[in-house]
């Protein structure tokens, strides 16, 4: 037994932090929440970087916490960490092309209503009755819809499926997939929350003293740390337990998206509540990780769907007993 | 990363289970706030150093089986699903061995090392006083030197295993003028000697589980000082480092509460109710995320790391869950909860009260959760002390 990352891990994950810390920065974020147009830059240094040749969950991990803390607007949890390994059991020839990083792909799971970033993608991956489909560009329409974190690009998806547009594959081990992707995006996005709370806390004075002296403030942080350590566990073993390909995988995953949540809503409630009133302007960047954070506590389940798929668990085995 | 556990491991847990299954007592021991409750645990403790379990973690040299923390980790988790007695040696062979093993003399360790491993000799742990729970330092048990003896007097309270065990590991004032941390001493007591008294003190749950204790004029030799003469402080901080390095709440146990909120909820015909689901899915879920939680910081130790103020993430962790578990079964069984006899739809509405009344202790003892939450806030998260 041995939970921990290789030293190569920690490389990339030090990587993706600087390229998204350099490529999509808070002011970019900025732009695209002002209507800038998305362009293919970040994707590119991306596939430059060798970021979009990852293949194992547990190397990706990282990978994707770091996209969290920065909030990063790109769909690299859907085109490689959930399209890429269906894409690759299916024998897909789109394989290389999402390697290389020429194509992205959207996905629709678990009668989501609408798709992240189906305008800009070249594959949409999609679930209807139960089974995967993969349309290209051309055969299918998207529709933007206003969302509340405006770097965050949504459509209404109009696409006929038929048997030309089936592909192997089992669309419950994509929506695990989905869901423990997104479980380590949210817990980016705590960390980068309570980061920017504690530094905030540490500086800003009040009765003469820091803020984050006061005890009332130091508990609300610490108890939303505790969660967060928790959650990242959890995330981490979710992503072991796919690769591994291990029978506990789905509850696994199911587990790292509730705890996510739980703690990202801690977590942003308590970056609000410490930063006070500058942290309800809009100048001010929390708000950016705020929405993100919210969007994705329902993305790919959300946490009450997933807690049901645990009890169900806990009650069946009982019954199996 | 490897999460599954070796064949050896593997191999390990089940000759655990297997002897557990075939050893533990059938029927629950008497409650250790009696004399007899106490033997019987003693026996059984004795029956568990014989087989080779008493404390796997200790080095060979020790009389341990130089057990690494996974299988250490192993062992509790199978003693905890399987819900073994209460283990009245905790607090020697967590706290006390392996504080003599650093800080105590030749002599001292021999003296008691293997005693603690037999079971012969029941440690408690004397650092809470009346005015000093938190605020332990604030400590005003006085020891004043006479010859080669100290003679100790003051109060001890809320001392686990304190009305029978037969010595106490003690922290007393030796220079009442120096400042608060340097006039501190770490002195191993007999409990049979002289002008020491033990009462019991009866817990919420109506057993006598720990004790208060007095000393008057306790004759105690100074080659029982551990480590030298007001640097208790240090000894203690190592001793609560042990504390606070070993997952104090195996993973495993959790699941299985929350496995018998599910029947608790199926004998009350409530196993389909949104609500309860809901309550069901979120506990377990952390459960589970607290045992990974838990691996994390075993390959850690396993790699000879510290887990310093990190531990207290751990603390607030199980003793929250633990809390709320049990909160959680209290507001199931409704009507139900208070009744403590057949009558309840619980398999033993006795132990599920006593569990649920002992949860509310576990965000106080070894360290209240607003303490944890201000090692956190200050020593991981950076916060300013003042
Ligand atoms: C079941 C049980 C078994 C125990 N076993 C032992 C044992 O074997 N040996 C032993 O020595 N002790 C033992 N204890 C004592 C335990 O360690 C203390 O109860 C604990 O440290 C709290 O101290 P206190 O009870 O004096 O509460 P206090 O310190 O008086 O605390 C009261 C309240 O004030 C809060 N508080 C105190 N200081 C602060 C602060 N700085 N910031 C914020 N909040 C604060 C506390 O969190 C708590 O909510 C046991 C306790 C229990 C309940």
């Amino acid at each position: 037994m041995d939970f921990d990352f290789s030293p190569e891990q920690l490389a990339v994950r030090d990587l993706a932090r600087e390229l998204f810390e350099k490529e999509s920065p808070p002011s970019r974020l900025r732009e695209l929440w002002s209507g800038a147009e998305r362009d293919r830059s970040v994707w590119k240094a991306l596939g430059q970087a060798g970021l979009l040749e990852i293949t194992d969950p547990v190397d990706l991990v990282l990978v994707l916490e770091e996209a969290g803390r920065a909030a990063l607007p790109e769909p690299i949890a859907e085109t490689l960490a959930i399209a890429a390994p269906v894409l690759a059991e299916a024998g897909s020839d789109w394989v290389p092309r999402v390697a290389s990083g020429e194509a992205i792909v959207a996905v629709q799971l678990g009668g989501a209503p609408f798709v992240v970033d189906a305008g800009d993608a070249d594959l949409l991956l999609l679930e209807r009755d139960g089974e995967l489909h993969a349309l290209p560009h051309d055969a299918f329409t998207a529709t933007p819809v206003q969302s509340d974190d405006k770097a965050r690009r949504l459509y209404a998806v109009n696409a006929h499926t038929g048997s030309e547009t089936r592909i192997a594959g089992d669309a419950g081990v994509a929506l695990d997939r989905g869901a423990a992707a997104v479980a380590a995006v949210l817990n980016g996005i705590s960390m980068r929350m309570l980061e920017m709370t504690l530094e905030h806390v540490k500086t800003r004075e009040q009765f003469g003293k820091p803020v984050g002296s006061f005890q009332a403030v130091k508990h609300k942080l610490a108890s939303a740390h505790v969660r967060v350590e928790s959650a990242r566990a959890a995330a981490w073993y979710a992503a072991f337990a796919i690769g591994a390909g291990l029978p506990d995988r789905s509850l696994a995953a199911s587990v790292a998206k509730v705890v996510a949540a739980e703690a990202e809503a801690i977590a942003n409630a308590e970056a609000l509540q410490c930063h006070g009133g500058i942290g309800f302007t809009w100048e001010h960047d929390l708000h950016m990780w705020m929405k993100r954070g919210k969007a994705l506590e329902a993305s790919f389940g959300t946490a009450a769907e997933h807690r049901a798929r645990v009890a169900a668990h806990v009650l069946s085995e009982q019954a199996d007993a | 990363m490897d999460l599954r556990y070796t064949d050896e491991q593997e191999a390990f847990r089940a000759e655990v289970r297997a002897w557990l299954r075939a050893h533990v007592p059938k029927e629950r021991l008497p409650t250790v706030g009696t004399r007899e409750g106490f033997d019987a645990h003693r026996a059984w403790e004795q029956e568990l150093g014989r087989a080779g379990y008493g404390a796997l973690h200790w080095p060979v040299e020790y009389g341990g089986r130089g057990a690494d923390v996974v299988m250490t980790a192993i062992f509790e988790e199978e003693y905890a699903i399987i819900e073994g007695p209460p283990r009245i040696t905790v607090l020697g062979r967590n706290l006390m061995g392996p504080t003599l093993m650093v800080h105590g003399t030749p002599e001292q360790k021999d003296r008691w090392l293997s005693r603690i491993l037999s079971a012969d000799d029941i440690w408690s742990q004397g650092f809470s006083e009346p005015d000093a729970g938190s605020d332990l330092a604030g400590l005003k048990t006085r020891a004043v030197r006479d010859g080669e003896d100290f003679i100790v007097d003051g109060q001890k309270i809320w001392t686990s295993y304190g009305t029978f065990s037969d010595w106490i590991f003690a922290l007393v004032r030796t220079d009442p003028e120096a400042p608060r941390h340097a006039g501190i001493t770490f002195l191993a007591i007999d409990m049979r000697s002289p002008g020491v008294e033990a009462r019991p003190l009866v817990q919420v749950d109506g057993r006598a589980g720990f004790a208060e204790v007095f000393f008057t004029d306790v004759r105690v030799p100074a080659t029982q000082v551990i480590g030298e003469v007001n640097r208790g402080w240090d000894v203690a901080m190592a001793t609560l480092g042990f504390e606070r390095d070993a997952p104090s709440a195996p993973a495993g146990r959790f699941e299985r509460d929350v496995a018998e909120l599910g029947s608790i909820a199926r004998a009350l015909g409530r196993d389909s109710d949104a609500g309860v689901r809901d309550t069901i899915g979120s506990l377990y879920a952390q459960a589970l995320a607290y045992r990974w939680h838990t691996m994390r910081t075993l390959t850690r130790l396993a790699r000879g790391e510290r887990i310093g103020p990190e531990g207290s993430v751990t603390k607030v962790l199980w003793s929250e869950l633990e809390r709320d578990t049990f909160a959680a079964g209290r507001e199931l069984l409704g009507p139900y909860g208070e009744v403590l006899s057949d009558e309840a739809p619980q398999t033993d509405p006795l132990r599920w009260h006593s569990k649920y009344w002992f949860s509310r202790a576990a965000t106080i003892y070894a360290g209240t959760s607003e303490i944890q939450r201000n090692i956190i806030a200050e020593r991981v998260l950076g916060l300013p002390r003042k």
